[in-house]
This record gives C-alpha cells, structure tokens and sequence, in this order.
C-alpha cells in the first residue's frame, strides 16, 4: 500500500513537471515578439524593449528561462500582469477562493441530483425509469453555457426583479453570497449530475442482484435499512469515484459560467486576460487549474485503491 | 437453466433492435444536418452577413427566426453558421481519430518502452481540462479555422488513443493473432487483417461520442471569442453576441442554442445506438 | 404432534421477469415437523429454491413471484400476511443459509456489523450486547479467535469460514425453521463434509428444524429423516430417506441416485 500512494505521487510529480512544460511552451509559442506582447504596445523603442527582455530574462537560453520560471512559480511567484503590473499571485488566489466555492457549491448539487434520480430510476421500474433516462439522455447534450445563458434569458424575461447576475462576497453577507451561487452551480452542476445519476443507475442496478442483497432481505432487514448498508454502500464507492473525476469538467465548466453569471472568479479571471492578452496570468491559470485536478484525481485514485483493497474478493 | 438462457438471449434481442432504432433515428438526425451544411447558400433565404434596417425583429413570415442586433437574419446565420461550426468539428476529430489511432496502435501493439512512453507523454496532455488546455493554445496560437482544428484535434487525441490502446492489448494475446504469427504473416498485415477490425466497434463509439463533446468545445471557445474570426458566423458566437439584446429577442439566443443542443444530440444518439448495435461495454 | 412447524398445501409459484413468465412450482404439498430435517432433492430448475424462497416470501432480485396454495407455520397462513409482519418472521422464526458464500457477505460492511444488524432488529439488543452474542455465536460455530476476528471484513475469510459465519448468522435469533439452499456446493469436497456435520450437531443441539436443499443425493443421505425429490416443479417421490434410497419408486429418482458416486452412496446407505 505505501508503495502504491509513493509510487502515485511520484508520477503526479511527473505528470505536473510535464504540465509546467506544456505551460510555459504554450505562452512562448504566441506568433510575434513576447517582449512586445509585455510591452502591451508595437510602438516601443527598442531600448525600452531591450530593457524588458533583459528584465524577463528572454535573452536566456529557453531551458533556462523554463526552470527559472518554475522555480519561481514553486515559490508562488507567477510574474507580474501585463495588464496591472501587479504581481499575479494575489489576484489570482482572492478568485480562486470564489471558484472553489462555485465549484464545491456545484458538486454538492450535482452530488444530490445525480444520486436522488439515479436511484429513483434503479429502484422505480418501467416508466418512471425510462422517463429519467430520456431526461438524463436530454441534458446530457445541453451544454453548462447554454443552460446558463438560458437561465439568465429565462429570468430575465418573467422575474426580472431577481438580480441573477453578480456575486456577494462572503464575508458581506453569507446568505447572499450563497444566493448569488446558487443558479451559476445549478448550471455547472446539470451535466455533471446526469453523468452521477447514469452511474448511480447502473451500480445500484448491479448491487441490487448480487447475493448478499438476497441475504439481507432474508435477515428479515427494513428495506431503508437494506438500501443504506447494502444498496448504497456498495453502490456509492464507483460513483463517488468517477464523480470526483468530473472535478476537471467543473473547473472548466466554470470558465464559462463564471464569465455568463459575472462572478469574479477565475475562469472570468481568465476570459478577461485572453481578451488582454495577458500572458503570464493566463500562463498561471493554466498551470494552478491543471495543477488542482492532478491533485484530486490522485487522490481519489489513493483513496479508491485504499476502499478497493477492502472490497477485493 | 434452459429458462434463463432463453431470458438472456431475449433481452439481447430487444437490445438490439432498440440500437437500431437509435441509430437510425441518430443518422436521419446528421442526414438533416448534412444537407443542410452541403447546401446552406442555397437554403438559406438571406446573406449571412446582409443587413438591414429591421433589427432585432420578432419572428416572421420574412424571417423565421427574427433578425439580430444589426439586422441579419438569425436562421441564414444559422444554417450557414453550421458549415464552420460543423467544419472545425469534424475535422478535428477526423486528426484526432487518425492521431489516436497510429499512437493508440503503436503503442498497444508494440508494447514495452514505447508503450510507456507515448501513454507517459499522452497522460500529461490528458492530465488538463479538455476546455482549458484549449483556450490555452487557442490564445496562444490565435483563432483562426485551422488552429482550432489543430488544438482540438490536440485536446481529444490522448482519448482516442486510450480507447484504440486498450482492445489492442487484449487482441493480441488472442489465439488466431498468435496463430497468423505462427504461419509467418508480416507484422503490418497483421494489425491491418486481424487487430484492426476487432478494435473499429469501441473506436466507432469512441468517435461518435468525441463528435459531441468536440461540439460542445468548439462552440464554448467560439462563445469566449476563440472562435472563427466574425464576421462568418457560427454557433457558439452567435449565442455569445445575443446575449446582450436577448430580452428584447429571445430568439437570437434560443435559435443558436437548439442548433448546439441538436448537434449534440444527433451524436450522442448515435454512439449509444452504435453502443448497443455492437455490442460494446461502455466506452470511456 | 397437533400441527406441524410447516404445512404447505397446493403451492404454486410464478415467476413474473421482465420478459418471461416461469411457473417454477405447480402445487406442492408437505410438511415439516419441529425439530425434523427434510430433504428436498432435485437437478437445478426443478423449483427447489424457488420453493424456499417462496415460504419466506421473497423474489428473486429483478422478479416479482405470484404465490398459490397455503403455507401454515405453526398453523398461521403465511401468505395472507402482510410485509411488515413478514419481515418481522424473517430471519426471527425461519432462517436460510444460501449457496455461495463467497458472495453472500456484504463486502463493505464487517462481520461483525453484518451479524450484529440482524440481532439489533429483531432481538432489540444494544449495539454492545450484539457484539458480544456474536461472538459467542462465531465460536460456536468454529470461527477460531472470534473476538479479534468480529471486526474483520469478508474478504479476510476462506469460503468455508465464511459460510460458517453465515450459518452463525442465519441460527443467530435461534429460528424454528432454518433453510439450507445447496449450503455446501461452493465449497471444497473437505470442507463440505465439516459445513454439513456443523449444521447436523446445530440442529440437534438447538433442536431447530432443518430444511436441506440439494441436487445431490449424497448430501442428504446422513443428514435428513426425510426426503421430498422435486422435477420441474412438482414433488415426484417423497418418504423416509432409507426408504427412498433402497426401493426409489420413480424413475427420475433412480437417474439421480446412479448419479451419486458408489462409494458415497454405499456410505450414506448405512
């Protein structure tokens, strides 16, 4: 077991060196000049752009450039942005926060929707089961920007006195910043829980025949009983599993619902700096947000092997 | 047992006829799509770009689906919005597909060091989200039709290769791949005779999914504004623009929206007809 | 002896699946008597385990069962009563014990847990009192170091353990009638012989009635008083067991006597 877990999180060492690269290559592949790009203008003098080059160091081997930056991202130092010249770190963790909120907010949801209907259609035969497949079936081809689009439509047209664009900080009000989350983690959280509920579905489903279900019933068990220690128990373990690997669509689900809702976090964060070409901040999204999903995934890839090695037969 | 054996083989039946009908109704479904994208110019009853002085016009005989903020009329935008939206998807699966496909064979079938490290160096593109490490290289690269292609093809390429990879594992210990190796049949002849047909059913699946997904990317970076560059219209950027008038024109919004929705759909419907028409477990 | 512990007249069963209808038992009828052990003999299909299933009312997972007849235990109609006072008879008063131990433990849940969830429900222990009666009740039936083995999970246990706990399970609210659906056919051939002796000295120990479902004739030959053969849904032949084995009436009875090896047969004989 120790084995396993060093030998994960040595390849996700691995797999975020690799990431790093491909981060910091991308920012260095943009067609033109990058010291012109941090110019932010064409119209520089030349000295001015020596000057930048020498600051930023691009007058270094690219190997060099590429381990001094990681270096000092390890360090938290991600640069400064072209755009405010001030360092990216700060910016860039206060919309961090407002994104793993609306992303926590969603995989709650998604979590219960996705549970609450996939048993409803593994325990409910028939036609209540073949109406939530076709529903599942439905939002599955409905992307999070297009149903957010339409809530904002929607509750433009017959509430409009319900604010639904926004966000309210925690601190100011806790009920309103919840409030203000609410609708952009409903939109992230559909398809996901289309996807929770399709899994539930079938492991309950494949739960519900095996033996010891049987034995159960014959213990003269309640069925709530039977649902929670032998249906879900068993069931939820793949689930949670291949949800918590959804944690990725979320985080980029998020780009957009942050950008429709106006919720200053970091997918915004980061639609702005594309429109600004401002490229060490997207440099530092990129890296931070490939960087968490690594993280959860070998985690739960940890946590899975642990729950596993107990069920393995 | 007899009795059980015949419930089995039942349930398989119904399985079956239950795919093709998905299938069919799935490739009626891209039939509409295709003719419509082949003959948009001649379908479309207005220029995609031709304005006019009625702007964000309700639905009417002259326009189906009313005119946008300057005027054009959405369903032309629409129908000929489809043809880069559609472009850009397909094609970026077609390079994906044959990407994945080379990488995905290679490395199952010759196993060993190599398989270590194209799956290693696919495990660090795979280990990005699809839609962030595509605006990534979309903004680096600037969006024009071929590069977001290209990224495209890039972000769903390490799939299509784990899907390829995984049945060519399998296939090869099989007797009669061991037996044409037996007999002397060359290495190409074989993946080409005897790999390759047994892995095409999850690969078609596989593809068919990855059209809709690929859907929803091209349409969200176009949303963002990594899209094709205006003024050509297409889906994602469509809806994008509406936004903003879209109390006053629901339909601006909505119009694009049910194009997306339906694309999506049509693939989706067909991977699982495919899904169930072939036999395949699920494919991830 | 008045009534009976079981008195089953006429029973049918019908097995509705999502695309067939099976009438697996067509009119059955017999008794058991406390403290008695009877055989049910037959080749897989002939509706034996649907029988046992059918006296405590429970449907094969993905099936509903459509039930016929009457079946009295301790002269009460059991088919007439509803689910709630059913469940409250399962387990408590009739007990089974089922074929593949290997996958009839809960594999997430310890075994402690999964003894102790059953004796909480219909014996209303506390938490503290099941654990220790369960662990009296795996040393009795051979479970070695029961203490320190209650927390552990399934997949810790050999298949014979395992059924030796399931039987602990089954015998852990001391029912009247216990059901043995082919109890020993996942097992090694050694370890069928101990699960079969384990049930045996149970029975007369706790003076339970025993009902043992088998397709093998050797299996009951040492066990039962009594011996029912079942083929496709009906008891063809049915008496004592030494009577049954030395001039077996019917012939399918007589195809699955010779199926039984020699020596066993001679054995059992005796």
């Amino acid at each position: 077991m120790t084995r396993f877990v060093l030998g994960r999180l040595a390849w996700m060492a691995a797999i975020l060196l690799g990431v790093s690269f491909v981060a910091f290559m991308l920012m260095r592949a943009i067609p033109g000049d990058f010291a012109i790009a941090a110019a932010g203008s064409q119209s520089v003098a030349p000295e001015v752009l020596a000057t930048i080059r020498r600051d930023l160091g691009l007058d270094q081997p690219l190997m060099a450039q590429y381990l001094h930056w990681l270096g000092s991202a390890l360090t938290g130092d991600f640069g400064r942005s072209f755009v405010t010249r001030q360092p990216v770190l700060g910016e860039l963790l206060s919309r961090l926060a407002v994104t793993v909120q609306l992303t926590l907010l969603a995989a709650v949801i998604a979590a219960v929707m996705g549970v609450a209907s996939g048993l409803a259609a593994a325990r409910l035969r028939g036609a209540a089961d073949w109406l939530v497949r076709l529903w599942n079936g439905l939002m599955l081809a409905v992307p999070n920007y297009v149903v957010a689009t339409l809530i904002v439509l929607l509750f433009g047209l017959y509430f409009p006195e319900i604010t639904v664009l926004g966000y309210t900080p925690f601190l100011e009000s806790p009920l309103g910043n919840l409030a203000s989350l609410l609708l952009p983690a409903f939109a992230l959280a559909l398809a996901v829980s289309v996807t929770i509920a399709e899994n539930t579905r079938a492991a309950v489903l494949e739960v519900a025949s095996q033996d010891f279900v049987m034995v159960a019933r014959a213990k003269g068990l309640t069925p709530a009983a039977i649902l929670r220690d032998y249906l879900m128990r068993n069931a939820l373990t793949p689930v949670i599993t291949a949800a918590g690997l959804k944690i990725a669509a979320l985080l980029g689900g998020s780009i957009l619902v942050e950008t429709i809702f106006a919720i200053p976090g970091m997918g915004q964060y980061l639609f702005d700096s594309i429109n600004n070409r401002d490229y060490p901040v997207i440099q530092a999204i990129v890296l931070v947000a490939a960087g968490i999903v690594v993280l959860v995934n070998t985690m739960i890839d940890i946590a899975y092997a642990r729950v596993d090695a107990r069920v393995q037969m | 047992m007899q009795d059980s054996v015949s419930v089995v083989a039942a349930r398989k039946r119904a399985g079956i006829t239950q795919g093709w009908l998905l299938l069919g109704l799935g490739l009626a479904m891209l039939a509409a799509m295709l003719v419509l994208t082949i003959f948009a110019p001649l379908l479309a009853p207005y220029s995609p770009s031709a304005t006019s002085p009625d702007s964000l016009a309700p639905a009417s005989a002259a326009h189906w689906l009313g005119t946008d903020s300057i005027g054009r009329d959405v369903l032309s935008r629409l129908i000929v919005g489809g043809r880069t939206t559609l472009l850009i998807t397909v094609s970026a699966v077609l390079v994906a597909l044959v990407a994945g496909l080379i990488l995905g064979l290679a490395a199952g079938y010759l196993g060993g060091r190599i398989d270590d490290i194209i799956m290693r160096l696919l495990d660090v593109v795979f280990a990005f989200p699809v839609l962030l490490l595509a605006i990534a290289v979309v903004a680096a690269l600037g969006p024009t039709v071929p590069n977001l292609i290209l990224t495209i093809a890039i972000v769903y390429t390490p799939a299509m290769a784990r899907v390829v990879r995984a049945p060519v594992l399998s296939v090869k210990q099989w007797d009669h791949v061991e037996a044409a190796r037996s007999v002397g049949m060359s290495e190409m002849r074989l993946v080409l005779r005897h790999i390759l047909p047994i892995v095409v059913s999850p690969i078609l699946v596989a593809t068919s999914l990855t059209l809709s997904q690929t859907i929803f990317t091209v349409t969200a970076l176009s949303f963002l504004g990594l899209g094709p560059p205006p003024p050509d219209p297409n889906w994602g950027g469509m809806l994008s623009e509406a936004r903003q008038f879209m109390e006053l024109a629901p339909l601006t919004v909505v119009g694009p929206a049910l194009a997306i929705v339906f694309a999506t759909l049509t693939f989706i419907i067909i991977a699982n007809g495919l899904r169930e028409v072939l036999d395949v477990g699920s494919v991830r | 002896m008045t009534s009976p512990l079981l008195r089953v007249r006429d029973l049918t069963a019908t097995v509705t699946t999502r695309r067939e209808v099976i009438q697996a038992v067509r009119g059955i009828s017999f008794d058991i008597n406390a403290d008695e052990a009877v055989g049910f003999v037959g080749e897989s299909g002939c509706g034996k385990s649907v029988t046992a299933k059918a006296l405590m009312r429970l449907a094969p997972e993905g099936a509903s069962i459509g039930l016929g007849g009457s079946v009295a235990f301790w002269g009460q109609e059991l088919l007439g009563l509803g689910e709630d006072e059913m469940r409250d008879l399962r387990g408590r008063r009739i007990a089974m014990v089922f074929q593949d131990p290997m996958t009839s433990l809960n594999p997430v849940m310890s075994i402690g847990a999964q003894m102790g969830d059953m004796l909480r429900r219909h014996l209303g222990l506390s938490g503290k009192e099941a654990r220790e009666r369960s662990i009296e009740l795996l040393a009795l039936v051979g479970i070695p170091d029961p203490a320190r083995r209650i927390d552990d999970f399934p997949h810790q246990f050999s298949g014979g353990q395992r059924q030796r706990v399931l039987i602990a399970i089954a015998i852990s609210c001391e029912p009247d009638l216990l059901i043995a659906d082919e109890p020993t056919t996942a097992l090694d051939v050694t370890v069928q012989a101990q699960i079969l002796r384990l049930l045996m000295r149970l029975r007369e120990e706790r003076g339970m009635a025993l009902m043992l479902i088998t397709h093998d004739f050797g299996v009951v030959a040492g066990m039962v008083d009594r011996v029912n053969v079942m083929y496709r849904g009906e008891i063809v032949e049915a008496g004592p067991v030494d009577t049954v084995f030395a001039e077996p009436q019917h012939a399918y009875t007589r195809a699955l006597l010779d199926a039984v090896p020699r020596l066993q047969g001679a054995g059992a004989a005796r």
